[in-house]
């Protein structure tokens, strides 16, 4: 297990009277969501005499999630929990990429490509990688993908880039 | 009793249908194929292939394989989801059994009893007796649905919307006593679910909400994006952080000599009964499910058992119980969503989903307008469960061999199928990110101890919430005490109330605990 750069400072940010920094963490975070929700929701219109406005629900769920948000931040603060767990950049980063680099590629590039480089992507996210097996299972699945969606499903994907169709 | 009979038959009438398929080589002869049949048992194929993958649990696997059934007709569909539901299920106990890595929650106590049992080479039995005691939970489970199908659904067409509301916050405050973990955590994933049904256009008014003028978002959150961001790309993300082969020590004796022997059968037979009983109730129990019945089955074998010191050292009847009651509350967990229209619990927020896909609403109102749609739903049931017994068993040696694959290769085969998959939905790219950050999402909530199957349940009845709390209300005139003055409300409101001073109690949330951890040691 290699600890990731981040991690270290992260457990010293914390001061000393936080004794369950998960739940204390979390429950800012869930604080944070739910005042942006009702800065998000400010500006629709509230009750009209006693039916709901399009605000109305936001609203109300908004307060509860910010209510229950300080709950939790409170059990983290007067009860004993585990420390914050670790994070990995690499992971996170690589499957990432490969999510928004398809995004970004299917529909100027096609189906084949997007496919092809996502994968490859994604492949950088373990350490156990070994590229020619990769590349050849890289070039199966995409072959697969490429005859069940459009073929076998019937799913309308265009499968080569725009420039080579024309 | 004539009623459930001629509805079963319409039912199977529906699964047994032959379509004649006319292919331009044959010259205009035509052959009969039972299309509805065959759907199933690719459905039941395919679940299992990836619920057979370790580190992928069910909903992920049915969200994962939604986009394949988008191109069928709604009832093909649903049988071929519904197969793919119990494929998954089965997938999860063979991977636990055999590397004791459970792809979901719900066969993690099957993992227990069933890998020792592996470990000793009676992985065949162990996997037979799993297979056998599936599908006896599933007919008894079939069977359940046919009987109480119609009259719930006569009961559920006499709810008015304060019932409905009621009905609903009663769901959620079950799937979260009846989750692990804290209740309050729970309850926070359920409103921030809540809160995420909202983004969109408003149904009455048709306002914008929160969308910030994205197009994409005008629709709202798709449920599809949401399920694959936090289910599987996060597990995904999840898994890489583990380490992925470290822990993966297949069993390397050859699954031989499939059949239990006779004394297993008759060891098991009493265990499966329980399994089944204790299943199928807290299956149709609102917020109830395979997880926690599997649990509370294996907990409650060894209360009975005479020499309890067994189990956890390869004991059969610790892998025919969890996995009798799971396949039986996978089933009967379809009664509340067919008959009320409520899903219990995160896969069925999913098959809610895949029918807002096709056009359907499930409720009453389908039992009675498409009588075919749902019977043939739960016909294909039966039938999807003797597949499973049948091709399985055969079968084991190709899902070893599947386990043999390293995660290294698999995880971003996974990431593309499921962009592919996101992207097929909408045909649009910004699903595609949507989900990404959604995976984000999901592994920072995995990281904090936040389930987020209880998010996606809430996302899914946001809307019919709303719908019911702004219509009761306005027939109310704004009075909010409707909710306690109409008699079948308060009930349900105060079987809700008391559930949740129960949860929160001490005393019971040590027993609770209790039940998860005890079968975890």
């Amino acid at each position: 297990m290699n600890a990731s750069p981040g991690h270290a400072p992260v457990k010293s940010i914390m001061p000393k009277w936080v004794r369950n920094p998960q739940e204390f963490v979390g429950g800012i975070a869930l604080m944070a969501i739910a005042v942006f929700a009702l800065w998000a929701s400010s500006d629709l219109q509230g009750m009209r005499g006693f039916s709901f406005g399009a605000g109305t629900a936001p609203r109300m769920f908004g307060f509860l999630l910010l209510g229950l948000g300080a709950l939790i931040t409170v059990v983290g603060v007067v009860t004993e929990g585990p420390h914050l767990a670790k994070y990995h950049w690499r992971g996170p980063f690589f499957v990432t990429i490969a999510i928004l680099t398809f995004a970004f590629t299917i529909r100027s590039m096609g189906m084949i490509f997007a496919a092809m480089a996502a994968f490859l992507i994604a492949a950088c996210g373990s350490p156990e990688t070994r590229w020619t097996e990769t590349l050849i299972v890289a070039v199966c699945l995409t072959a697969f993908c490429a005859l069940l969606f459009p073929y076998a499903l019937g799913l309308p994907l265009q499968l080569l880039p725009t420039f080579m169709i024309r | 009793m004539g009623d459930i009979f001629s509805n079963l038959g319409l039912g199977f009438g529906v699964v047994f249908q032959f379509v004649q398929w006319t292919p331009a080589f044959l010259g205009g002869a035509s052959i009969p194929i039972p299309v509805n049949i065959l759907l199933c048992l690719i459905g039941a194929l395919v679940g299992t292939l990836v619920g057979v993958l370790p580190g992928i649990g069910t909903i992920a696997t049915v969200a994962m394989l939604l986009p394949i059934t988008f191109g069928l007709p709604p009832v093909g569909a649903l049988i071929m989801l519904a197969g793919i539901y119990y494929g998954a299920q089965y997938g999860g106990s063979t991977t636990s059994i055999l590397v004791n890595i459970p792809g979901e929650a719900g066969s993690v106590v099957t993992a227990l009893d069933g890998f020792q049992m592996a470990k000793r080479g009676r992985a065949g039995p162990a996997l037979a007796i799993a297979a056998i005691g599936s599908f006896f939970a599933g007919c008894v489970a079939t069977v359940l649905i046919a009987l109480l199908g119609a009259p719930l659904t006569k009961i559920a067409l006499a709810f008015g919307p304060a019932e409905y509301f009621s009905l609903m916050v009663l769901g959620l405050i079950f799937a979260v006593v009846l989750a692990k973990g804290s209740v309050l955590k729970a309850i926070a994933m359920i409103v921030m679910g809540l809160l995420l049904s909202m983004v969109g256009s408003d149904i009455e008014t048709g306002a914008s909400r929160m969308a910030f003028n994205i197009p994409e978002l005008a629709d709202g959150l798709g449920f599809a994006t949401l399920a694959m961001g936090l289910f599987g790309f996060a597990e995904i993300i999840r898994n890489l952080d583990a380490g992925g082969e470290t822990d993966r020590k297949l069993v390397q004796e050859k699954v031989s000599g499939l059949m239990p022997t006779r004394q297993d059968l008759k060891e098991t037979t009493p265990a499966i009964l329980r399994g089944t009983v204790l299943g199928s109730i807290l299956g149709i129990l609102p917020g109830g499910g395979a997880v926690i019945a599997s649990f509370a089955a294996y907990t409650l074998e060894k209360k009975v058992a005479k020499d309890p010191s067994r189990f956890g050292h390869g004991e059969i009847r610790g892998v025919a119980a969890p996995e009798s009651a799971n396949n039986a509350a996978a089933q009967t967990s379809f009664i509340p969503l067919l008959t009320l229209g409520i899903p219990p619990n995160a896969v069925m927020a999913l098959m809610v989903g895949a029918m807002t896909i096709h056009g359907i609403v499930p409720g009453p109102q389908v039992m009675q307008k498409q009588p075919e749609l749902v019977w043939g739903m739960i016909a294909s049931m039966w039938v999807g469960n003797l597949m499973l017994l049948i091709i399985n068993l055969p079968l084991v040696g190709i899902w070893v061999r599947l386990l043999r694959v390293p995660y290294r290769l698999m995880f971003p085969s996974i990431v593309v199928f499921c962009c592919i998959g996101i992207y097929s939905v909408n045909n649009a790219p910004t699903d595609v990110m949507i989900a990404g950050a959604f995976g984000l999402i999901g592994y920072w909530l995995i990281k904090h101890d936040f389930e987020p199957a209880p998010l996606l349940l809430g996302m899914v009845l946001g809307p019919l919430m709303e719908e019911n709390l702004r219509r009761a209300l306005l027939i109310s005139r704004g009075d909010w005490s409707v909710f306690l003055t109409r008699p079948l409300s308060a009930v349900l409101m105060a079987i809700a109330a008391a559930l949740l001073i129960l949860a929160v109690l001490p005393s019971l949330r040590k027993k609770r605990d209790e039940v998860f951890v005890e079968s975890e040691n």
